[in-house]
C-alpha cells in the first residue's frame, strides 16, 4: 500500500482536532482581542473530567462525554468571571492578559498532574480493539486510483465527523441567531456594542462558555484517539494558535483552513524527516506566515 | 552549608538570567519567551566544547556568548518584525524550535540522552571544582553581568530603549532606527543568558533539552514580573524568591514530585494575583 493516503488521512485528522481547538480559540479571541493561553489546559479538563467519570467511576461513556463538555466550558467560563473580566475592567493591557492566561495554564495543569499523576493514560476501554474502516478508492474510479487507500479508527472518523458538525454549527449560530449577532458586534467594536445595549461581559462569558466546551471536546477526543496527559494541553493549545494565526486570527474559517494546513504540513513534513520535528516544523510554518502574511489567509 | 553553596550558585545563573531577560522585557519592551533558548545555547555550546574538544572554561564560554548572539542577531531580526503579543507568540515558537534542535540534532547534542562528564573551569592552574570556589566564581560573573546592565539602563542607549518602549512611533519621528537598538539590546541579552548557561553545564556537569523548554522561559519571566519590570535590584529580589520557594515547600515535608508539581501551581498563582493586584510587581517601574 501507498504511503501518501494514509497521510493524507492522518493529516485530516490532525487538521480536525487542531480545527476544533482553533474554532473555541478563535471565537474567545474575535470577542477579548487577546491570546489566551489557557485554552489548552481546558482541553486537558475536559480529557481528565472523562477519564475520572468513565474510567474511574464506571459512569455511562456518553454521559461522562457530556459531562466533560459542559465541566470544560464551564471551567472557561469561571476563568473569565474569576480572571479575565476583572482585568478587562482595570482596563488591562492584552500582555497583562496574556501573561494571566499563562499563570492560568501553568496552575491548573499542575494541578491536574497532582490529583491524576504525570503518567500518560488512555480514555478508551477496550483499547485496540476498536473498529478499523477502510478508506479505499471508490469502484467508479477504479482505472485512475486501483489499490490507493488506508485505515482510521472509528475514534478518528469521529473527530471528523464532529469536526465537521460543530464548525457548521458554530457557523449557523453566529450567523443566523441573535446571540450570533452580538458576538460578532462585541468583535467588530466592544465599545459601540455596550453603547447599543447589548450587555458584552454576559455574552463574553457565553462565548468563553462555547469556545471551552468545544476545546474540551477536543481533549477528550484526543484521549480517545491516542491518550491523554497533564502536558496535553500545550501541544493542543501550540498547533490551536498556530492554526488560528496562520488561518486569520478571529476568523472561524480561517483558523478551520489554517489547522487543516499544519496537519497536511506537518504529516507530510515527518514523511521524510523524523517524526521528532513536528513541532518545529508547524513553528516554522508560523513564523513563515507572520513574516510574509501577518495576517493570516484569511483577512479579517 | 554545602546546601546553601548549591542554592546561592543557583541563585547567580537564575539571577544573570533575570537581568538579562529584564533588559529584553522590561527596559526594552520586547515580551520574549525565549530566553531559555539562549540559556540552552550557551549551556551546550560550553559544553561541547569542554567535553568534546577539551577547550578550556573560559574560552569556551566566550565561545558560547558569540555563538548565542550570532543566533540572537538571527532570531532579533525576524522577531523585530512584530510586536507585543505577535512577538510572544513568535518567541514562543523560536524556544520550540530550538528546544526541537536541541532533541534531535543528535549527532551534535546526543538528543534526549544529555551530555555527561562536563568539567569545571580551571584558570591558570585554579581548579573550580569545590562547590565554594565555584560560587564564588558564579558570583563574580553576577557582579559584572549586574553592572554591565546597571551601566547600559542608565546609559544613553539605555534611555533610548526606555522611550522604545514608551512610544516607539515618536523615537522614529526624532530620527531613530529603532531596529537597530531593539536588535543590540536582544543581542546583549542573549548573549548573557549564554554566561548562566555556561555555568550551568559546568556545574551540574550534565545537560540534556528537558531544562531548556519552554516552562524554563515562562518560570524566568515570572522572576522578573514578580520582581519587578524595568528594576535590575527587582530582578535579583524575585529569583531570590523564586529559587527559595521550592525548598521552604520542600522543608515543609512535600515530597520531590508533589513539590514540583506545588511549584508550578505557585508560580502560576503569582503570575495571576500580580495581574490582578500588581502588575509592576515588588519594585518595578514598569507594567505590561
Amino acid at each position: 500500500m501507498d504511503i501518501v493516503p494514509q497521510l493524507i488521512l492522518n493529516s485530516i485528522i490532525a487538521g480536525a482536532i487542531y480545527a476544533l481547538v482553533a474554532l473555541g480559540f478563535n471565537l474567545i479571541y474575535g470577542a477579548t482581542k487577546f491570546f489566551n493561553l489557557a485554552h489548552g489546559v481546558v482541553a486537558a479538563i475536559g480529557g481528565y473530567i472523562v477519564f475520572y467519570l468513565s474510567k474511574t467511576l464506571g459512569l455511562n461513556l456518553y454521559l461522562s462525554v457530556a459531562t466533560g463538555v459542559l465541566l470544560a466550558g464551564f471551567a472557561g467560563y469561571l476563568l473569565d468571571k474569576l480572571i479575565y473580566l476583572p482585568l478587562r475592567r482595570k482596563k488591562a493591557s492584552n500582555m497583562i492578559l496574556l501573561v494571566a492566561s499563562l499563570g492560568a495554564f501553568t496552575a491548573i495543569q499542575a494541578i491536574i498532574a497532582i490529583v491524576f499523576t504525570s503518567q500518560f493514560q488512555t480514555l478508551s476501554r477496550n483499547f485496540g480493539s476498536q473498529k478499523i474502516f477502510e478508506v479505499s478508492c471508490p469502484v467508479a474510479l477504479r482505472s485512475i486510483c486501483y489499490g490507493v487507500g488506508g485505515v482510521i479508527t472509528q475514534t478518528q472518523l469521529i473527530i471528523f465527523i464532529s469536526g465537521m458538525v460543530i464548525m457548521g454549527a458554530l457557523v449557523i449560530v453566529l450567523k443566523k441567531t441573535m446571540f450570533g449577532k452580538m458576538v460578532r458586534a462585541i468583535s467588530d467594536d466592544e465599545e459601540v456594542a455596550r453603547i447599543v445595549g447589548i450587555n458584552t461581559n454576559k455574552i463574553i462569558g457565553y462565548v468563553f462558555f462555547i469556545g471551552s466546551a468545544i476545546a474540551g471536546l477536543a481533549g477528550i477526543l484526543v484521549g480517545f484517539d491516542t491518550g491523554i496527559e497533564p502536558t496535553m494541553g500545550m501541544n493542543l493549545l501550540l498547533k490551536g494558535v498556530i492554526a488560528s494565526v496562520i488561518g486569520g486570527v478571529g476568523n472561524i474559517y480561517g483558523g478551520v483552513l489554517g489547522a487543516f494546513l499544519i496537519g497536511f504540513v506537518e504529516n507530510f513534513g515527518i514523511w521524510k524527516i523524523s517524526g521528532e520535528w513536528k513541532d518545529a516544523i508547524a513553528f516554522a510554518v508560523l513564523i513563515v506566515f507572520l513574516i510574509f502574511r501577518p495576517r493570516g489567509i484569511i483577512k479579517k | 552549608m554545602e546546601y546553601l553553596i548549591h542554592l546561592a550558585i543557583l541563585f547567580s545563573i537564575y539571577g544573570i538570567l533575570s537581568l538579562s531577560l529584564n533588559l529584553i522585557v522590561g527596559y526594552t519592551g520586547l515580551p520574549s519567551v525565549t530566553h531559555a533558548a539562549f540559556y540552552g545555547i550557551g549551556a551546550y555550546a560550553a559544553a561541547i566544547l569542554l567535553v568534546s574538544y577539551g577547550m578550556n572554561f573560559f574560552l569556551a564560554l566566550f565561545a558560547a556568548i558569540i555563538i548565542s548572539a550570532l543566533v540572537a542577531l538571527l532570531i532579533g531580526l525576524i522577531l523585530s518584525k512584530f510586536d507585543d503579543d505577535y512577538y510572544a507568540l513568535a518567541s514562543f515558537g523560536f524556544n520550540i524550535i530550538i528546544f526541537s534542535i536541541f532533541l534531535n540534532w543528535q549527532g551534535l547534542t546526543r538528543g534526549p540522552l544529555g551530555i555527561p562528564g562536563i568539567s569545571k573551569p580551571v584558570l591558570f592552574g585554579l581548579d573550580f571544582s569545590s562547590n565554594l570556589l565555584f560560587l564564588i566564581l558564579s558570583l563574580i560573573f553576577l557582579a559584572i553581568i549586574y553592572f554591565t546592565a546597571r551601566f547600559i539602563v542608565n546609559s544613553s542607549f539605555g534611555r533610548v530603549l526606555k522611550a522604545i518602549r514608551e512610544d516607539e512611533t515618536a523615537l522614529q519621528v526624532f530620527g531613530y532606527n529603532t531596529l537597530y537598538y531593539k536588535l543590540a539590546i536582544f543581542v546583549i541579552g542573549s548573549a548573557m543568558a549564554a554566561v548562566a548557561g555556561s555555568l550551568f553545564a559546568s556545574y551540574i556537569t550534565f545537560i540534556d533539552p528537558s531544562s531548556f523548554w519552554l516552562m524554563e522561559s515562562i518560570f524566568i519571566l515570572a522572576i522578573i514580573i514578580l520582581g519587578g519590570l524595568s528594576n535590575l535590584k527587582g530582578s535579583l529580589l524575585g529569583a531570590l524568591f523564586l529559587i527559595l520557594l521550592p525548598e521552604i515547600l520542600r522543608f515543609i515535608g512535600l515530597p520531590n514530585e508533589l513539590a514540583a508539581q506545588m511549584r508550578q501551581v505557585i508560580y502560576g498563582i503569582i503570575l495571576i494575583l500580580l495581574m490582578l493586584y500588581r502588575p509592576q510587581g515588588l519594585v518595578g517601574e514598569y507594567k505590561l
